[in-house]
């Protein structure tokens, strides 16, 4: 009996003992694709900041705007969802809670609403629910290249112009730190611009420029048409890259507690292990002192 | 000395250039124009085509950019652009190359319409050859004068 049970933990802590090996290992390697991701993030954050704010203080002049930008010059009809999830899963509740956000805003949509899918875990889900996948892209978030991120852009902004779809929300994941990460849902377009009002007048930076006169060239639709489409490439691309060093923060953690998980597991099964050993010891103690004892009882 | 201003030029992969600078030229759409402390405030589309930079104190910096947007304010201009490398960065070779390759595709593909995909991304491709090799050929000629 004793003997089994002793063989059984055996077995248990060897099966224990490797799938640490490998969750640690995978952690050591989220940990360094994190770095990495998070380099290009922080490098790119930058710039999209400024560009973003840039835009947006152009869209504040609104009356430069092409009206079909805008919001509220259009009825809502169609919504165009780009889902940003990982690759390969193994990252805690990454991706499911990217896809429990689709879920609620796709419900809240009474029309056929359009899904462009970055990254196969979100394509999966929505497949197998029957909803059609307009179009993915499937490749390590890692790799992704500005251009091939252009092409979903043009994609989306076509759609828009055609007016196959009214609306373009994309759902991923907001970098907050390595230990934290948030779902957001971002309406790209139409554009909401703010009121004059609504601005206080601690912002005296756009009151600035409204009050300004500036000279556009070609024409103020030539540098919006060329503006939009950058503006929905850069936000594309900025949070796909963001959505990449999520994933990694989020399979360092994951990996990380299945660690220390393995851990605890193995001290406790290397306590009783040593209490089984124990106690088979004792067992033939026992016997060895009965035996000897019904020998001298017997003599 | 002359007034500066802050210069950023931004690309997807990398921010190019960040300095305090004299004068900045650049390719608009009616042609060179060049930008200085106190221009007007602007919003310019730019084209494919040589970036100057003369920084604080009068030294030139040369480069090649794929076509962009300029925001010129008070404090600061802003440019952006898809690509950008410096003069000594070019592979001449590599350019001239690129442009027969690109030159061969259009004669071999005369039929297609000029607003066919490919061509644009084949001319857009010829242009900035083209741009290089110049770039090269004044960085080189400028190297020999020294």
């Amino acid at each position: 009996m004793a003997a089994t049970n002793m063989a059984d933990i055996r077995r248990r802590i060897k099966s224990v003992s490797s799938t640490e090996h490998i969750t640690n290992a995978m952690k050591l390697v989220s940990a360094a694709k994190l770095r990495k991701a998070r380099n290009n993030f922080d490098r790119t954050k930058e710039y999209f900041h400024y560009m973003t704010e840039s835009i947006s203080e152009i869209f504040y002049d609104a009356a430069a705007v092409p009206e079909k930008y805008l919001e509220g010059n259009r009825e809502i009809v169609n919504t165009c969802f780009i889902i940003v999830t990982s690759e390969r899963g193994l990252c805690g509740s990454f991706n499911a809670n990217v896809i429990k956000q689709a879920e609620i805003e796709i419900e809240d949509d009474p029309n056929r609403s359009v899904l462009i899918a970055i990254g196969s875990k979100g394509k999966e889900y929505f497949e197998k629910r029957g909803k059609y996948i307009h179009s993915e892209y499937l490749m390590p978030p890692e790799n992704i290249t500005f251009s091939e991120m252009r092409k979903i852009a043009n994609m989306v902004i076509d759609m828009y112009d055609e007016g196959t779809v009214d609306r373009v929300v994309l759902i991923s994941t907001a970098f907050v730190n390595n230990l934290e990460q948030e779902v957001k849902s971002v309406q790209m377009l139409p554009f909401k611009v703010k009121a004059k009002e609504e601005y206080s007048m601690t912002d005296t930076h756009y009151i600035d420029t409204r009050s300004r006169e500036v000279e556009y060239e070609p024409s103020v639709e030539e540098v919006f048409n060329y503006l939009i489409p950058k503006y929905v490439e850069i936000l594309l691309y900025g949070s796909v890259l963001e959505s990449a060093t999520c994933e990694h923060a989020a399979r360092r953690m994951a990996m990380e507690s299945a660690t220390d998980n393995a851990r605890e597991m193995l001290s406790q099964l290397s306590l009783y292990y040593n209490r089984a050993r124990q106690a088979s010891i004792t067992n033939e103690i026992i016997e060895v002192v009965s035996g000897s004892e019904a020998q001298n009882a017997e003599m | 000395m002359a007034n500066t201003i802050r210069l950023e030029v931004i690309t997807p992969s990398r921010m190019f250039y960040r300095g305090n600078v004299e004068l900045v030229v650049v390719r608009t759409a009616t042609g060179e124009e060049g930008f200085m402390a106190g221009h007007v405030w602007s919003r310019k589309l730019i084209d494919i085509g040589p970036l100057r930079i003369r920084e604080e104190g009068g030294s030139m910096k040369y480069a090649v950019i794929a076509g962009g947007y300029l925001d010129v304010s008070d404090t600061i201009i802003m440019i952006y652009t898809d690509a950008a490398e410096w003069d000594y960065e070019i592979d001449l070779a590599l350019a001239v190359d690129q442009k027969a390759a690109a030159e061969k595709y259009l004669k071999e593909h005369r039929q297609l319409p000029d607003e066919d995909p490919n061509i644009v991304a084949v001319k857009k491709g010829l242009a900035r050859s083209k741009a290089r090799i110049h770039m090269a050929e004044k960085r080189d000629r400028r190297r020999n004068m020294n």
